[in-house]
């Protein structure tokens, strides 16, 4: 299959060679049809969320309200923030008129005339690089006022974030926008029915926006007949870690997660094994080196192997790699990223981390392995969003997978031993 | 409605309720310490969780809505499990410092530590430090590592008091609250964070360090602030009122008291001006006398005066007794037709939360009782014209320093008799002739009516020479009930005063009048059967949180605003 995300054209990022390779053929197409169809295309073809839950996309939009008073929202969350996550940023730089145009689709589906597109702090030269695609966009009247001569109009704005990983939680993202801070909401209600500025809202992750063009110009039955079939479409793949070639790859759902490894990024450095395997972004439960036969990168297939697709970030690590350093720099990074709003979360991250450090440096106890797990469950699920879930599980997974690597760094016991009387 | 399940008991409740205000209705307390019944949902805390059939998680009490057929689980081995699991998570940064800290005793993080905890910690690591005595405003001082974050003062400065002053910085166990740049938490209201907060993150910095609260009696009142009423409780030490918080009660002020009114209106109760028996001025001077003599004195020097030459002012700060039996004393038994009230009102210090321009705590209740002129007889500015001109030669007070009022204080030296109640030195008491020791709101029994026309019972807290605090029923602190006869709980600074109301009866009976009270509750029950819109009412219907006179439509507010 041809990328169809990331095309390997030249200069795609500009307008007009975006559009010699048909490029807002796909809105034109949508502007002719009803809303609803424009939905129930997407519904139909099975396209699931890209930002790590894996949720129907179409069935989302389908919770807008129809009849309402209030203005709705279209949030396109390019918070991407999780260690080992590094997809979007490709789209924003190699083509961000894919982006711009599923957004305007997705507008026009859900009867939204504005959207924002919320993108890391971090990432200022691609906030520039979208801002320039976007002032283009205008300049062309994709954007703005009475698209393409319709009678649909749709602002887009790009926000930028101020550098924390919980603004990319749809609910803390709507606080974070309208200059609150970026606190998490308490759900229900959901954001559909009380988002951004107390009205309906809907978020997407970018490079779930990013598929709408190709679904709306091929139609969903071609769509759905990429990859795995529960769960089809093109993916954006970013390879990390022990890998001769690390980067982005586009492939269908469903490649096996070895040959990702093997043949997209060019296998272990020095030809060495693997000892494990993040496959989906930090928070996504850690697979064990030898376990990976069969399994492949899609939801049902991670799902069966007690992992998560998530962000799709997969990270490498060879035979002599320290899984306790990693699980402390992992526990760490949640601890540092906790909102501090609810309590497990707020306390549990920072104890989880304090412990961790115990077995980095050896210093551990033996009733500490059960105390990490401990205070992971309850953590886990008693949060008001996913971060408290996110800190938890590799955690969990890096217990259940590799406790020995837990036993190798227990403190030995000083055991007195009874020497007898010496003369 | 809606049929719930709580626990395994089954209940209709009303399907706009949360599962927390449902249960709270049937009296099952789910614990918690964010939620808070007037203010908005936060979930933070986490400490509500309880479990819900058909849901795969546990669920916030505090933010899901019933629904018919929900079976709640507030016992279960998993939610016990979870809020044992919050429990220790909020202890495990937390200072500990029980010891040293103001809210032990009242705290409900230490509260729930006996209750809902397991009494020990696995923490065993260094502690996060923050900030400590920050001076949030000018009353409330912070010590940001007892904080929960629960966010229930945000909430308050945000919802209720109308000033968005405080937030959080800062991320995970690091996080401070704190103020805005350039602002400070000073609105009118900002004490009420003290008692929302359920740490001893936020105190008073007025009360800070004076006493720990079980050393402390605390006794129903109401405070003689403004005309609201709000609904107080005074807590005392050694005799001694050491502060005033605010009691629930949703018709008069809610869970909110004004700061103006829970600083300013009892450190007069443990003044050094405070009055201890009764004074007759003598070659020019006040000089201490017995109670006997100063009736007798008071007595025989009203006799020498025609009854149009005389003129009582009653007082919207006493009681509704006090001046019931004031009004039959200066009409009925010394015979004048002029009586009336000083009214107290600060134009435009008001507000739409409680604070009323009416700074008196009784004056609806005062005229309601017959402080007013009878028919031809001198209003307050006849009165005080008739001062003026020499007409009105002996005046009687009641619990009012209307010599503070400079156009009033100018006529009073044309008086040839000023009889003052009053339980501080002031300026009336300097010009007066005699002067009656009287209790102040903190030791008597009595009734006060706010502007809705809501009687309210005030109680003794403080006890004078007269009364015992064990054997006048009075609420005793540990101290109070333990203390040996050499600790300095043993020896209170007990004042000689009466109630006005007594003290008034007593000048009635020396000219010759039939009734006599014994207590407070006499004096209601004879306004309950003379005046209408008392009918039916007794201090077991007002009770502790009051009841409507049938009041006729003349209020407060519709009264002119006397100026003199």
């Amino acid at each position: 299959m041809e990328n169809i995300i990331l095309p390997n054209i030249p200069d795609l990022h500009k307008i007009d060679v975006y559009e010699l390779h048909g490029g807002y053929k796909a809105l034109r197409k949508a502007l002719e049809m009803k809303p609803e169809e424009v939905t129930d295309e997407v519904k139909k073809s099975n396209l699931r969320g890209r930002g790590g839950a894996c949720f129907p996309t179409g069935l989302k939009w389908t919770f807008m309200p129809k009849q309402t008073m209030k203005p709705k929202y279209l949030c396109v969350n390019g918070d991407e923030s999780e260690p080992g996550t590094f997809k979007d940023r490709q789209i924003f730089e190699f083509n961000p008129h894919l982006l711009i145009e599923g957004t305007l689709i997705a507008c026009y589906a859900m009867g939204i005339h504005t959207a924002y597109i919320y993108i890391r702090g971090e990432y200022g030269k691609w906030v520039k690089m979208m801002e320039k695609a976007l002032a283009d966009a205008y300049a062309k009247r994709y954007v703005g006022t009475q698209i393409l001569g319709t009678g649909f109009s749709t602002e887009i704005v790009i926000h930028k974030g101020a550098g924390a990983y919980i603004c990319g939680e749809e609910s803390a993202l709507m606080n974070s926008l309208e200059g609150e801070r970026g606190y998490p909401r308490v759900k229900p209600p959901f954001p559909a029915q009380v988002g951004v500025w107390g009205c309906p809202t809907t978020i997407n992750n970018v490079e779930t926006i990013s598929n709408v063009p190709h679904i709306i110009n091929n139609g969903w039955e071609w769509y759905s007949k990429i990859g795995a079939p529960k769960h089809p479409g093109p993916i954006l793949v970013g390879v990390s870690g022990h890998v001769n070639k690390p980067g982005v790859y586009e492939m269908p759902t469903g490649v096996p997660l070895l040959d990702i490894i093997n043949k997209y990024a060019g296998g272990v450095i020095d030809g060495k094994s693997i000892k494990a395997v993040i496959p989906g972004g930090s928070s996504t439960p850690i697979l064990r080196g030898d376990q990976l036969d069969g399994v492949c990168m899609d939801a049902d297939s991670m799902k069966a192997a007690g992992s998560a697709v998530g962000t799709a970030g997969v990270i490498v690590m060879d035979e002599d790699t320290d899984l306790i350093q990693v699980l402390t720099r992992i526990a760490k990074f949640y601890y540092h990223e906790s909102c501090g709003q609810c309590t497990p979360c707020r306390e549990g991250t920072g104890w989880l981390w304090k412990i961790m450090k115990k077995f980095e440096r050896s210093e551990a106890r033996k009733e500490d392995i059960d105390l990490l797990l401990d205070i992971a469950n309850n953590v886990e699920g008693n949060t008001i969003c996913a971060l408290g879930d996110a800190a938890a599980w590799p955690i969990q997974a890096m217990l259940r997978r590799f406790r020995d690597e837990f036993e190798k760094r227990v403190k030995p016991e000083i055991v007195r031993v009874e020497t007898g009387a010496v003369a | 409605m809606a049929k719930i399940t709580v626990d395994g008991q089954q209940y209709e409740v009303d399907p706009k309720l949360t599962v927390i205000q449902a249960a709270a209705q049937q009296g099952i307390e789910i614990p918690h310490f964010c939620w808070h019944p007037k203010l908005s949902v936060a979930g933070n805390c986490r400490m509500c969780l309880v479990e819900i059939e058909k849901m795969p998680k546990l669920a916030i009490a505090c933010a899901t809505q019933v629904a018919d057929g929900m079976v709640v689980k507030t016992k279960s081995e998993k939610v016990i499990n979870a809020r044992e699991a919050v429990m220790e998570f909020l202890l495990i940064n937390h200072p500990l410092d029980c010891p040293i800290c103001d809210e032990a005793g009242e705290c409900k993080l230490q509260d729930y530590s006996y209750k809902y905890s397991v009494g020990y910690s696995r923490f065993e690591h260094d502690k996060v430090h923050k900030p400590k005595r920050i001076e949030l405003g000018p009353r409330v001082m912070l010590d940001v590592e007892r904080c929960i974050m629960c966010s229930r003062c945000v909430r308050f400065s945000d919802e209720i008091a109308k000033q968005p002053v405080l937030t959080f910085t800062q991320r995970g166990d690091h996080v401070v609250l704190t103020t805005f740049p350039d602002t400070q938490l000073d609105n009118p209201y900002s004490m009420n964070v003290i008692e929302l907060c359920p740490v001893g993150a936020l105190t008073s910095r007025d009360f800070r360090f004076k006493s720990r609260v079980w050393e402390m009696s605390s006794t129903e009142s109401v405070c003689n602030g403004c005309a609201r009423g709000c609904n107080t409780n005074i807590w005392v030490r050694n005799n001694e009122v050491l502060r005033l918080t605010p009691r629930f009660n949703d018709d008069v002020n809610s869970y909110w008291m004004c700061d103006e009114g829970r600083l300013n209106t009892f450190k007069f109760v443990n003044s050094e001006k405070r009055l201890s028996g009764p004074f007759v001025k003598k070659n020019g001077a006040l000089t201490r006398v017995g109670w006997d003599e100063a009736i007798a004195e008071a007595v025989s020097q009203l006799k020498t005066f025609k009854k149009s030459e005389m003129a009582g002012i009653g007082s919207a700060y006493a009681t509704n007794e006090d001046n019931y039996v004031f009004q039959r004393l200066m009409k009925e038994t010394i015979g004048t037709k002029n009586v009336d009230v000083v009214p107290h009102v600060k134009e435009g210090d008001e507000d739409d939360i409680l604070i009323r321009a009416d700074k008196t705590p009784n004056m609806l209740g005062a005229t309601e009782v017959g402080v007013k002129p009878a028919d031809g007889g001198l209003s307050l500015k006849g009165i005080l014209q008739g001062i003026a001109d020499g007409g009105i030669k002996a005046l009687y007070v009641l619990e009012d320093d209307i010599a503070s009022i400079p156009e009033i204080a100018a006529v009073l030296p044309n008086l040839q008799l000023l009889i003052v109640h009053s339980s501080v030195q002031n300026k009336t008491t300097e010009m007066a002739d005699v002067v009656f020791s009287c209790s102040t709101y903190a030791e008597k029994h009595g009734t006060l009516t706010n502007f809705q026309g809501r009687v309210q019972r005030i109680r003794p807290a403080v006890s004078t020479i007269e009364q015992d605090r064990a054997l006048d029923g009075f609420s005793m602190s540990r101290w109070d009930k333990f203390a040996s006869r050499n600790d300095r709980w043993g020896r209170p600074n007990k004042r000689d005063a009466r109630p006005s109301w007594r003290i008034a009866s007593a000048v009635a009976s020396a000219l010759g009048a039939k009734t006599r009270y014994n207590t407070a509750e006499d004096v209601f029950q004879e306004m309950a059967t003379r005046i209408p819109a008392y009918k039916g009412l007794s201090y077991l219907k007002v009770g502790s949180r009051g009841a409507m006179i049938q009041h006729s439509s003349k209020t407060v507010s519709s009264r002119p605003t006397v100026s003199v």
